[in-house]
Formats: structure tokens, sequence, C-alpha cells
């Protein structure tokens, strides 16, 4: 079941944090060229920054296994980096090249799916990821196949009737579902405290007689630690756990927000950057070499991206249905 | 009648056609509003007690998390049936069905097999009121990405379950509320399927053609029948599948009959009668004798009072009248 390089039920060991740090820092090249990118007007979609929220992702994916089920429905691209996409295909969409993920057809906003490890993809109506991903738990369910379904979601879609009627059943079910809340504390550019009842999101999870935990958004490994917890306990039969990472929005909602709403300079007085906490915990020099490899694999995937082809009108009705 | 067929109800020809895949295909789950007691119309009378409660489940009153559950179990590859009681709820599902249901394949480039089954019984049932009487099947058209049927017999509604559960596409089910406990000759025989996107002509005729499909059917055979006897011969097509359409038969039919007259239970207004008329328009302009017509409901929300529902609800008289018209331009 479980495809990481170390078990999930232990802290992660060197090899495992060395792949959680490459794969964290390959995001944040990735962040670094759309900000140029999106600067130079050579983006057609939208770019919803994720820089500083990249521990939540590759944190809670490297919990994963290969072949459990991630829907995503969070900022930049570090969950399905960390679930094990390459950069190419993630450029490649992001660019609206045929070498992408989706063929050039870029789902949402536009995002990536891998269903051979489990990327289920993303749907661009924010909250709409609780259905979903209670469908694939409870095909896990009847099938019996061990395999649990994580559903990523920010703090402004848990008001959503979606978010509560699913976990009514997913509760009643017991289904091998784990809610993975990323609070960076705004709703586009609404504050979370002007519009919630509760601090904490996954005060939720009492009204559900469900675990409700709140990690440490910032380090991959309290996040890390808390998915496998949490996977445990579904593929016990146990039923679902609401974990609530506390992160940080480096940028503002897309590329180019003035954020006027936010006094980002007293704000980032209190801000650590996921990847010097992680880097922390790799052997001396081991951060700065990974980062560096990291760059080499973006720029080539990058390049690879550019090189490659538009899609032409062929692909318009090419998928609409089965055969087609 | 004939040992190979048998005399049974048009939701317990849907229901004979889902247990007998639900025995060959164990992917085959059902959930909704009470399907574990049998259903509200009948339709899953007897699934729970055969199936268990793993692949028969009763959910709460929340279409949303229904049809979401249904996208997101057949993305993950099992085959999963719902019955949302009413075509009215599609609206309360809107997110779930017409962008995930129907797009998640397309917009992610990927062309896998996804069996699901959403039946949505569209029509009036004497009283029901205005939110659970309405046709929601020009919704399921208007979304690329979704196929729809509507049947009008009983035997189609066996068939065509069959042919929804073995399709790799998402299909919306639409039964007619009002046909449900009708009954009529369906075929025993456990592969009986009605392929997806062939009309049938339900009557043969030469003098104008009526293009129908569910609820409208029994009436515009009445039509067909009374009119015969005033010398109009009367084509009358059952469309069976509004997603994809059957062009060829339609177009065929009109060119025939240079006439055309399209029946639907729906509001009028933006109705399927209106992709249907202006595409024979387009097609077949020239082999018309007159323009195409028209019926449909009034363009008003279905009172509750049945007196006034029925006024609202095409007649045999009302399209006997339009069919006369059609024949005098």
């Amino acid at each position: 079941m479980n495809n990481s390089p170390q078990s999930p039920l232990a802290s992660p060991g060197p090899a495992l944090l060395a792949q959680m740090y490459r794969r964290m820092a390959v995001t944040r090249h990735i962040e670094r060229l759309m900000a140029r990118h999106v600067r130079e007007h050579k983006f057609s979609g939208w770019w919803h920054p994720g820089e500083g929220q990249e521990a939540a992702g590759i944190g809670a994916t490297a919990a994963m296994a290969v072949d459990d089920y991630l829907w995503y429905q969070g900022r930049g691209c570090s969950w399905a980096i960390g679930k094990g996409m390459a950069a190419e295909p993630i450029l490649a969409d992001l660019l609206g090249k045929v070498t992408g993920s989706t063929r050039g057809k870029g789902a949402g906003v536009p995002h990536w799916s891998d269903r051979s490890i489990g990327v289920m993809g993303e749907g661009a109506t924010l909250g709409s990821v609780y259905p979903l991903a209670a469908g694939s738990a409870l095909a896990s369910k009847i099938r019996r196949d061990g395999r649990v379904s994580l559903a990523d979601f920010g703090d402004g879609t848990a008001a959503r009737g979606t978010f509560h009627e699913t976990m009514v059943h997913a509760a009643a079910w017991k289904l091998p579902l784990v809610y993975f809340c990323e609070n960076n504390a705004y709703l586009v550019g609404t504050k979370l405290r002007d519009v919630s009842p509760t601090e904490n999101i996954a005060d939720y999870a009492a009204g559900y007689h469900i675990p409700g935990v709140v990690v440490d958004g910032q380090d991959a490994v309290a996040v890390y630690e808390a998915v496998t917890t949490a996977f445990a306990r579904a593929r016990a039969g146990e039923g679902p756990t609401l974990i609530e990472a506390k992160v940080f929005r480096r940028q503002g909602h897309y590329a180019g927000d003035p954020q006027q709403y936010r006094d980002i300079e007293a704000e980032l007085k209190h801000y650590r950057d996921p990847l010097d906490v992680l880097g922390a915990r790799l052997e001396d020099g081991q951060a700065a070499q990974l980062y560096a490899e990291a760059e080499t694999e973006v720029q080539q995937a990058y390049a690879a991206a550019q090189a490659a082809a538009e899609p032409d009108a062929s692909v318009l009705y090419q998928d609409l249905y089965h055969g087609q | 009648m004939a040992n190979d067929m048998q005399n049974i109800g048009y939701n317990a020809a849907m229901s004979q056609a889902l247990v007998e895949e639900m025995r060959r295909d164990d992917s085959i789950f059902v959930l909704g509003q009470g399907v574990a007691t049998g259903g509200w119309f009948s339709t899953e009378k007897g699934l729970a007690a055969e199936f268990g409660a793993d692949r028969v489940l009763d959910t709460n009153i929340s279409e949303a998390f229904q049809a979401g559950v249904v996208a997101g179990a057949a993305i993950a590859g099992m085959k999963p049936v719902i019955n949302m009681g009413f075509g009215d709820f599609a609206l309360i599902a809107g997110d779930e069905i017409f962008h995930k249901l129907a797009k998640w394949r397309y917009m992610h480039g990927d062309s896998f097999p996804m069996t699901a089954v959403v039946i949505f019984p569209i029509g009036a049932m004497g009283g029901a009121g205005p939110e659970h009487s309405g046709c929601s099947e020009v919704l399921s058209m208007h979304y690329p990405g979704l196929k729809v049927v509507v049947p009008a017999t009983a035997a189609d509604a066996k068939g065509l379950m069959r042919a929804a559960l073995r399709e790799p596409n998402p299909v919306i089910f639409h039964s007619s509320q009002a046909l449900g406990w009708t009954k009529g000759p369906v075929p025993v025989d456990d592969e009986y399927i009605v392929p997806i996107g062939k009309a049938n002509i339900a009557r043969a005729g030469s003098g104008a053609t009526v293009i129908t499909y569910g609820s409208m059917l029994p009436r515009c055979l009445q039509v067909a029948e009374r009119l015969a006897g005033e010398g109009i011969d009367l084509e009358v097509i059952d469309l069976r599948t509004l997603v994809p359409l059957d062009w060829p038969t339609v177009l065929a039919s009109v060119r025939r009959t240079h006439r055309a007259l399209v029946v639907h239970e729906a509001v009028r207004t933006a109705g399927a009668g209106a992709e249907i008329a202006a595409r024979i328009q387009e097609e077949a302009f020239y082999d018309l004798e007159a323009p195409v017509l028209r019926v449909g409901a009034l363009d008003v929300p279905l009172p509750q009072h049945a007196a006034l529902e029925a006024m609202c609800l095409p007649s045999v008289d009302g399209i006997a009248a339009e069919a006369r018209k059609l024949m005098s331009l």
C-alpha cells in the first residue's frame, strides 16, 4: 500500500525528508517562474500563487500512498508535485500545451490530473471538492480496496453547504476520507475572522463526532504526522478526520493582486518560510543542493513546455464522450 | 401474451433492468433518499434485500451531496445510480451534475469510461406543485457531456436503463412521473436493451410528423387515432433519447411528410421543441410545406391545484387542434 520511502506510521526518515524538500523546492521555482510569466503577460489563465503554503501539500501528500485518492483545491502546485507529478506536465498545462496533463484543456484555472498516481483533478467552483472526494472514498469502502481519499480545501469554502452535507454522511458511514483545510486567514480578500463563528475550522469536527486537529501548516513534518495519523484511522475503518493547517499566504489571491485589504509588511514579521523550516531538518548543505537540482529540473521542464505544440481545433470535441 | 413477454409497470421495468445489471456487475451501486426502503415510487423495490447496505445506500435529503458522490465514485471507476426523486431537484445539485459529471473528463483531457446514471423523474403527477412537477430535460441537453434519455413505454424503461448502465458516459435518465404506474408489454429477456440515440417510429403515417417523447407519447398516439378518422394520417416519432438526438430518423420522416409538430410536456419557451423545430427548418426547410409547430405546457409554474395543473398541460384536444392547424397551413 505504502510507496513512500519510509513507513507512514513513523516520522519521516532522511530519504523522505529529502524527497519532500526537493518537491517543495520544485513548487517554489515554479512559483517564481509563474510570477515572471504573469508580469510579462505570457499566461492566458489565472494563477493563484501558493508561495508560503507549500508545506501543507508537500507534507500531506508525503503521507499518502501512490494509489490513495487526492482531490485538491488549493493554491499553487504543491499538491500535484507532492503526489508525484513531474514539473513538465504541470508547466505545459500552465502554458496551454498538448504535453500538459490535460493535453491543453487546462481543467479549471488551469489545473492538473494524473489518475495513475491518484491526482484526480480539480474543479474550479471552489468548495466542490467535498462530495467528489466522498465519492472515491465510498468507492473504496464498497470495494474494500484500502485506499483513503483526501479532500484539500481552503478556509473560505468551509462555509459551503457541501462541506457539511458531505461530512454528515462521511461521519455516519465512517468513510475513509480526510478533510484537509488550508487556513490562510483570507477568503480572497475577506478576513476569515469577519465571517466565521469559530477561530478554527477544525472546531466543526465536534459536531460530527470526529477528530478535529489543528496543525502548524508551515512545518511539512507536522503536517505529515497529522495526516499519517488520520490516514491510519481511515484505513482502520474508523472514519474521517478534519485536519486544519494554519498556513501563510505569502502572495495575493491572484498574481497581480494589490492586496489593499492586508498589511503584508506587518504580517511578514511572523512569517516562517516552509522551505527554511523543512531545510533545517536536513543535513548541512543538503538543502542548497536539492534547491539547485530542483531549479535545473524546472528550467528544463520549462524549456520543454515552451517548445511543445499548442492544441489545435482537432481537440475541441475530443473527450466530450468516451471514445470520441 | 407470448411467454417471452410480461405485462409490468414502467417503474417496475426500470427496476428490473437495474436488478439484472446489479447481478452481473458488482461495480453498480444505488443511492438516494429512501432507496433502501424501496424508493418513493417503488423504483428500487427489493434492491436492499438482495444487494445489501453496501450497494443500496439511503442518504439524507442532500441532493448536492448525492450527485457529487455519484460524480466522484464514477471518476474512481464505480458505476453509481442515483434516484433524485424529482427533476426539479436538478437545480439543487447543479454544480455537481452540470459541471462535474458533464465536464470532468473533458476539462482534464481524459476520456476514461465513466458510467453514472442519474434518474430524474419529470412531469406532472396530479397536484405535486410547482417545485415537484417540472420537466428539466432541457437543462441536461444544454450541458455537453451528458447523455439524456426519456423512455415513454415500460419496455423502453427497461431497455434504456440497461443501456444507461452499460454506457461509458454519464446518463441523465428522465423517467416520466405520469407513466410510472402504467403497464405495458416488456421482454423478459435479461439482455433486452434499447440503444441510446435511436428514436422509434411509434406510428407510421404520411400526412405529418409528430415528434414527441416521454409522457406525451400516449396522447400523441391518441390524437393520431382520432385524426385518422378525419383523413389525417400522422406519423408519430418517439425520440426516446434527447442526447444524442436521432436526427436522421426525424429529418427523413419530415422530408417524407413535409410537415412537423413537436409535442412535449415541458413549458414551451426554450423547451426541447425549440431546438428540434429550429434544426428541422435549418436542415429541411425546402422540404417543408408549413412552419414547424410546437405544443408544450403553458409558460407558468405548474399550480398545485390539480384542475389548474391540467389546464396548463398539453391535452389530447389541444394537440389535435394544433395538428389540424398544421394540416391547414
